[in-house]
């Protein structure tokens, strides 16, 4: 297996595996693959199964990625397994390579500087369609990325996939991305988020791992000027650790800030310690699960 | 500077037994390290008791200051006890540390600046309660927190 590596070290040409359990993840992932490939002027495809087409592309523009510019100018196509992969019926290994070539082919006619494409690739465990096709896939494809052209992540869910397939997958692609993880324990889970960039916490957290935070806010200062701390997915913060962060944000100097996504509890621990008090911070109310 | 002499109460509470007037929804021992499955605990049994959601977060986030206290400046461990009655839920907890160096009149009055490493827990629980009892002295510290049901008068 490959060392995993993080989304924007990912080169042209290089073919991606990243398996996920976590919605969230998979989505920054994706956005800054999808955003950086944009910057890039490469077509972006993105194929979706399990969220429907217009819910990806809203969360897409919930993470910074210029969304409904690039859909309407036809730079980023947001299509199901249904309308691609599996139009037309029984669906085979060269099948899904004649697809991709044509889709590279009608690319660089367009004028584009590359093809990324990502694909949930979770259709593949419906029953009427053979995995084993899937997995050929994966390994005769490499000659599409041989000249670089084509970028791809294959998003494969933990959950949907028998460990036997995944590690096949896994080992069919020259490459896996992960998120950087700070730190994780069953209570509480600090990564790195690429889209907006920051940090993103998960789960629980309380004076007893304020350490981690203080170590996972000291790196996202020093790597973005603007830093997210995306605490959407938290269930509970004490003011400690809510201090924490606030302290952080008050170290920032003028010309920078820090946005804090969160709701619930959290948001009502962040003002109780002074949060609104500090002119770097930008509350921003999380929105539903994806 | 501690009182070393005698043991402090404020509020309406007067003397302070460990003992709850009604019976306990809960009595769980903690340290710092259960201090998640206290959460969870305070969680479950307050809305069990039939507390309104919010009701139950900020009996929760009270729970936990207290319980954060008694880790951090009461001897590293405690006893927190949940009951209820009509009109409000109570939240004691109880450690056997050394008693707090600030008036319990005073402690907790005044919201500690971000910058300040620590003292911004029972700020917390005084802004989410509704009364606040502390007893504190050389044999340890008792904290009772009150928080009001919904539209009930006390």
């Amino acid at each position: 297996m490959t060392t995993p590596t993080q989304v924007d070290a990912l080169r042209d040409g290089d073919h991606a595996c990243l398996t996920f359990s976590d919605a969230e993840e998979r989505l920054d992932i994706v956005a800054a693959f999808v955003r950086d490939g944009l910057g890039q002027g490469h077509q972006v495809v993105c194929l979706t199964e399990s969220l429907p087409p217009d819910r990806l592309s809203a969360e897409l523009a919930w993470r910074a990625v210029p969304t409904e510019d690039c859909l309407r100018r036809g730079q980023l196509a947001v299509r199901t397994s249904d309308e691609s992969w599996l139009a037309g019926g029984t669906l085979t290994a060269a099948k899904m390579i004649d697809l991709l070539a044509a889709q590279v082919e009608a690319a660089r006619r367009d004028g584009y500087r590359g093809l990324r494409v990502t694909a949930d690739m979770c259709w593949a465990t419906r029953p009427v369609i053979a995995v084993d096709q899937l997995l050929v896939f994966e390994r005769e494809a490499g000659r599409l990325f041989a000249d670089g052209w084509l970028t791809a992540i294959c998003q494969y869910d933990r959950q949907s996939f028998d460990p036997v397939t995944l590690a096949f997958a896994t080992r069919a692609h020259p490459r896996a991305v992960a998120a950087i993880v700070y730190h994780e324990d069953p209570v509480l889970r600090i990564c790195r988020q690429h889209s907006p960039p920051g940090i993103r916490l998960a789960g629980e957290i309380d004076f007893m791992r304020a350490d981690v935070l203080d170590q996972a806010l000291a790196e996202t200062l020093r790597l973005d000027h603007h830093p997210q701390v995306n605490l959407s997915d938290l269930q509970f913060i004490d003011a400690a650790a809510a201090a924490t962060i606030v302290r952080a944000a008050q170290s920032l100097p003028p010309d920078r800030r820090m946005t804090l996504v969160c709701r619930g509890v959290v948001q009502r621990m962040l003002a109780l310690v002074g949060a609104d008090d500090v002119p770097a911070v930008r509350l921003q109310v999380a929105h539903a699960e994806p | 500077m501690p009182n070393r002499d005698s043991q402090h109460a404020i509020g309406n509470g007067g003397g302070v037994s460990p003992q709850p007037p009604e019976p306990a929804v809960l009595d769980q021992r903690f340290d710092g390290n259960g201090l998640y499955a206290l959460r969870a605990a305070v969680s479950a049994h307050a809305a069990m008791s039939g507390a309104p959601d919010h009701v139950v977060e900020d009996v929760v986030v009270i729970a936990n200051e207290l319980a954060s206290n008694a880790v951090r400046h009461g001897g590293g461990n405690g006893r927190l006890l949940m009951w209820r009655n009509a009109t409000a839920v109570h939240c004691r907890v109880i450690d056997r540390g050394p008693g707090m160096s600030t008036a319990p009149t005073t402690v907790g009055t005044h919201r500690a600046p971000p910058r300040a490493p620590g003292g911004r827990g029972l700020w917390i629980v005084r802004q989410l309660s509704h009364n606040l009892d502390v007893a504190t002295g050389p044999e340890g510290t008792t904290v009772t927190a009150t928080v009001l049901l919904d539209n009930v008068q006390a």
